[in-house]
């Protein structure tokens, strides 16, 4: 279930790239990125690993400087401006980084401390952090014996104490079960709506579902900006095939060789074909069928998320190669 | 085993600071060493009062600052600033000679001159206080044209160090103690470093067993300190002519023992620790301390108190030095340091049987 | 600031969680100073002695005897045949050997000067040089009983340590090198630990500043060292009863800047690891046992060539040394010693300083 998104006319711009660059020596880690991201909108970031998902979110919160480029978030220029950011934001990073070694309470205490929140403040600003958690009677566990689904709510919360309007997600689900999963993200959705930004990189295409636009990074490149929906339309109907043969991952070169098969994939035990024309689908199937892996079927299905992002990374490469 | 020593090689290899620091700076500690270090002592700072002023007292002094080791800072006329002047430690020495002297020597009278020292530091204060007083009796002798006459006459001979260089003395034992600082610190954090990570689960998940862990995880760094003991012993017998009359097989057995039992110890350690900093610091306080006070590495066993004494016995590099000084500067064989030898096998067995034991207890 | 105590507080309740430590940090020292207090002496006793009687009689068993009365000589064998002497220095069992020829009576009673053998094991020149002089002092003595009185004799008067107990200096001295081990150890590991767990990151997000983060990591291991010292301090006045000439105020004003150079040298270390083992090899290996060397604790700086004693300048140790020695044996105070404690705070400073740009540059 995708979220509505924000009225984008309306919304200001809270994070922007401009052509940001970053290379460590003769590696470009981040290749001309550019995009702008509303306020209370949730953007998600969609790459493998190493695509420079994580290079950027650094380079936004101050942590890194670009080596070209520029970028401002909540109005302060990345570059000169990173302590300004400190105070806007919140980040949470990929380890969850709380100190394994104190208890929840402590941990809440020293970041918001962290983030000069005293008093009265303090004490409002903790209470509502231990019901986000849910680990109001869990105060004194020491954060090394929590479970993870309850370690990754704690790590959202403390970087939530200051309030701030733009929050940079890194991978912030990972090694956690689908339902902590499910709540993290239904968090995530009240937090759009009370008007927070959220930033968020993942590598799972169902997480990038939920997500009001989505881009796509691969060898340090976007490839591709849009709503879920939008990137899904860029398919003309009928053109992500789903083909079901015996031993399918011998089938996959064969396919791929076909006439008007512009690329394909194994889908665990079935093959996803993008064609060029929907009436390709027969002369699949008698192809594949001739090269003795019957028994064929195929079947035109909605193309996801990830349909898209292998194409686009296909795209790619092809471009690269050429 | 081979696998796991393997993967630690590479990433030993690596870790450039850390394989810098085993391997260069025990060379750079040794050309320190006997560059820099020594027992004698040159260049005292000497006050001079001369309250006599004749042609005696003047040779007393000169007999002083020609003898090499002292230098004149100060030159008085009473001895009032002497107190100042060692407080704030212009002088470390100061030579009183009474208004007398002279008059005394004239006079065929024995006589005395007062010496003042500086006790802070004792070591270097009875260096001093024998040198000053080997000059009074010869210039004494002189000043008489008397022929002195002691009773009893020493004819000293010194074996294997004729010149009681220092370096010779002092090299042996720094190889054993930048080795065992090495081997028990490097090893010592071997085991956490997979704790800490949480590694150790996935290892613990192969065919391993316990013992060929802790050996594999050993041996890179056994390699490793092994190049630097090398190195060490041949920059010393190049750069300082300390000989190796030995046989280098026994060197090599000795050292090989040696660097076991540090090993065993550091790997000991490390299942006794949960994190890395605890381990450091129970690897350093357990052999850097020791090793440099216990060891016979520069205070004599013999002379510290009893219990002492037996604790000395449980600190492996006392053995080494003790083999490790006959086998190269009296170049003997087993024979003599066998029990030595022994001594350094039952540490390493001990050390290693309870490494295992514990790592495998706590796996 | 309150942002510093916030920091304060998660570092004391982090050390404080870690139930190995504790002991380690404030009882390891006193025992390590307890133990290493009795052996760093480097006065001898009971050096082993052989010795080699030709002449056999009561003048040259009275010779014999005044070497074993004196605590310096312990008599491990009484040998017939001069040959036996190899074999005893050989094996080390003895580091000095005596031999009496057979005439030494008859010279004696002849009044002429009779000589004697002694011959010392130089392997350990130590025990060897101090050995021969113990030897040299006992056969002086019988001049002395004699009533032959040298012309000119000579008169020592020792300052400040008058009977050249060497311990008196040596236990300060091992209190000095635990407490920069310990402290320079915690500090070392300090920054590093963060950064190899990931919560670096997380801290230089926040509003912290890399001077506050560092200032957070230094203060709470000053507590530390501070109270390692007060225990400590005790079993060096009372246990081994060094003096103290100096006042104790003195010590602590000028201690200060000692742990501040030994904080700054470890933070340094961490700004230079990228993992904890790094931190540990480079800070044992650069910064302490080079310390321990070049600081004139056991070697004195006079003795070493010149480019050396520059060097030693910028020893924070050395200076700590002099002012163990000026403050528990000489007794002076800071209008002596104030240019060592200048000297400490510059080079504290200096390091901090060093740390922080270190420190700035890692962050890309």
């Amino acid at each position: 279930m995708s979220a509505t998104a924000p009225a984008a006319a309306a919304a200001p711009t809270v994070v922007s790239a401009r052509a940001l660059t970053r290379s460590f020596g003769d590696f470009i880690a981040v290749d001309r990125v550019s995009f702008e991201v509303a306020r209370g909108e949730v953007f998600g970031f969609l790459g493998s690993n190493g695509a420079g998902k994580t290079t950027t979110i650094r380079i936004l919160c101050g942590l890194l400087a670009p080596t070209s480029g520029s970028a401002s978030v909540a109005g302060y220029d990345v570059a000169t401006e990173a302590a300004h950011i400190k105070t806007r934001i919140g980040y949470m990073s990929q380890r969850f980084s709380l100190y394994s070694d104190l208890t929840v309470d402590e941990n809440l205490r020293f970041w918001a401390g962290a983030y000069r929140l005293w008093g009265r403040v303090l004490e409002g600003r903790l209470r509502w952090a231990r019901e986000v958690a849910e680990l109001e009677r869990r105060r004194r566990t020491l954060v090394r014996e929590l479970p993870g689904g309850y370690r990754q709510r704690l790590a959202l919360a403390c970087c939530l104490l200051h309030q701030p309007p733009v929050v940079f997600l890194d991978e912030p689900t990972g090694g956690v079960d689908p339902e902590a999963r499910r709540r993290f993200w239904d968090l995530i959705d009240e937090l759009s709506a009370e008007g927070t930004t959220v930033f968020v990189t993942t590598h799972s295409m169902d997480e990038a579902e939920r997500c009001h636009r989505v881009a796509l990074m691969h060898a340090g490149r976007l490839l591709a900006l849009d709503t879920p929906r939008g990137l899904k339309a860029d398919f003309a109907a009928g053109t992500v095939l789903e083909v079901g043969c015996a031993l399918a991952a011998r089938a996959l070169p064969r396919l791929e060789e076909l006439p008007g098969v512009v690329n394909a994939a194994l889908f665990g035990d079935r093959l996803h074909a993008v064609v060029d024309d929907p009436a390709r689908g027969r002369a699949i199937a008698a192809a594949l069928d001739e090269a003795g892996f019957a028994p064929v079927t195929v079947t035109p299905i909605a193309p996801s998320l990830e349909d898209v992002f292998i194409r686009a990374i296909h795209a790619a490469s092809r471009e690269g190669a050429t | 085993m081979l696998a796991v020593a393997a993967k630690e090689l590479l990433q030993l290899r690596r870790d450039r600071r850390t394989m810098l620091a085993l391997l260069a700076m025990p060379v750079v500690l040794l050309l320190i060493y006997g560059f820099a270090l020594s027992f004698d002592v040159r260049d005292i700072r000497l006050a001079v009062v001369d309250q006599s002023r004749t042609r005696a007292s003047r040779e007393v002094i000169e007999a002083f600052l020609t003898s090499g080791y002292f230098v004149r800072v100060a030159d008085l006329d009473e001895p009032r600033p002497l107190n100042e002047m060692f407080d704030r430690g212009i002088a470390q020495a100061a030579l009183v000679i009474p208004a007398s002297f002279g008059a005394d020597v004239a006079g065929r009278r024995p006589t005395a001159l007062q010496f003042v020292l500086d006790g802070s530091d004792s070591q270097t204060a009875n260096t001093v206080l024998g040198y000053a007083r080997q000059i009074v009796n010869a210039t004494g002798a002189g000043l008489f044209a008397v022929e002195l006459r002691p009773p009893v006459v020493a004819r000293p001979l010194v074996w294997y160090n004729p010149d009681l260089d220092s370096s010779l003395f002092l090299v042996p034992g720094l190889v054993a103690f930048i080795l065992m600082v090495s081997s028990v610190i490097a090893t010592a954090l071997a085991v956490v470093r997979e704790k800490e990570r949480g590694t150790m689960e996935s290892l613990r998940a192969t065919p391993l067993v316990a013992l060929e862990l802790l050996v594999g995880k050993t041996l890179p760094y056994l390699l490793v300190a092994s190049v630097a003991a090398a190195g060490s012993l041949t920059l010393a017998w190049g750069l300082f002519d300390v000989p190796i009359r030995g046989s280098i097989v026994w060197l090599a057995l000795i050292t090989v023992l040696f660097l076991a039992g540090g090993l065993g110890w550091g790997m000991f350690l490390s299942s006794l620790a949960d994190t890395q900093q605890v381990a450091f610091q129970l690897g350093l306080l357990s052999s850097m301390l020791p090793t440099l006070l216990l060891s016979g590495f520069i205070f004599p066993i013999s002379s510290m108190p009893r219990a002492l004494q037996l604790i000395s016995h449980i600190v492996p590099a006392r053995y080494f030095i003790s083999a490790l000084r006959e086998i190269v500067l009296k170049g003997v064989g087993p024979e003599v340091w066998w029990n030595d030898a022994l001594a350094l096998v039952a540490f390493g067995a001990v050390v290693l049987v309870l490494a295992t034991v514990r790592t495998v207890r706590s796996l | 600031m309150r942002t510093l105590l916030n920091i304060l507080v998660k570092e004391l309740l982090q050390l404080r969680r870690d139930p190995r430590i504790l002991p380690i940090l404030f009882v390891a020292p006193v025992v390590q100073l307890t133990i290493l207090g009795y052996a760093a002496t480097t006065d001898l006793r009971r050096v082993e002695l052989a010795v080699c009687d030709l002449d056999r009689t009561s003048v040259s068993r009275d010779l014999v005897r005044r070497f074993t009365d004196s605590s310096y000589f312990r008599l491990v064998a009484s040998l017939d045949d001069q040959r036996d002497i190899d074999h005893w220095l050989d094996s080390g069992r003895a580091r000095i050997a005596l031999t009496i020829p057979g005439g030494f009576s008859a010279d004696r009673a002849a009044g002429a000067s009779a000589e004697v053998q002694l011959v010392a094991d130089g392997s350990d020149a130590m025990t060897g040089t101090l050995g021969l002089s113990y030897a040299y002092g006992v056969i002086q003595q019988v001049a002395e009983t004699e009533g032959l009185r040298l012309p000119v004799e000579l008169r020592p008067k020792v300052l400040y340590n008058p009977d050249l107990i060497s311990r008196n200096f040596m236990v300060p001295g091992v209190l000095a090198m635990i407490l920069m081990i310990m402290t320079m150890m915690l500090s070392s590991m300090a920054l590093v630990r963060e950064t190899e767990l990931g919560t670096m990151e997380q801290l230089l997000v926040t509003p912290l500043s890399p001077g506050a983060i560092i200032l957070g990591k230094l203060v709470p291991y000053a507590m530390v060292g501070t109270v390692e010292i007060l225990t400590a301090l005790p079993v060096v006045l009372f246990w081994f009863e060094v003096p103290l000439r100096g006042s104790l105020v003195v010590l602590a004003l000028l201690t200060a800047p000692f742990m501040l150079c030994t904080l700054g040298l470890g933070l340094l270390v961490s700004t230079l690891s990228q993992t904890q083992q790094q931190a540990m090899m480079i800070s044992t290996f650069v910064f302490m046992l080079p310390q321990i060397y070049l600081s004139g604790f056991v070697f004195p700086i006079q003795n070493m060539p010149k480019a050396f004693q520059v060097v030693t300048y910028a020893v924070p140790l050395r200076y700590y040394v002099q002012v163990l020695r000026g403050v528990f044996l000489k007794g002076v105070g800071l209008e002596v010693l104030w240019p060592q404690g200048l000297a400490m705070l510059g080079l504290g400073v200096a390091i901090l300083t060093l740390a922080r740009i270190r420190f700035r540059r890692r962050l890309g």
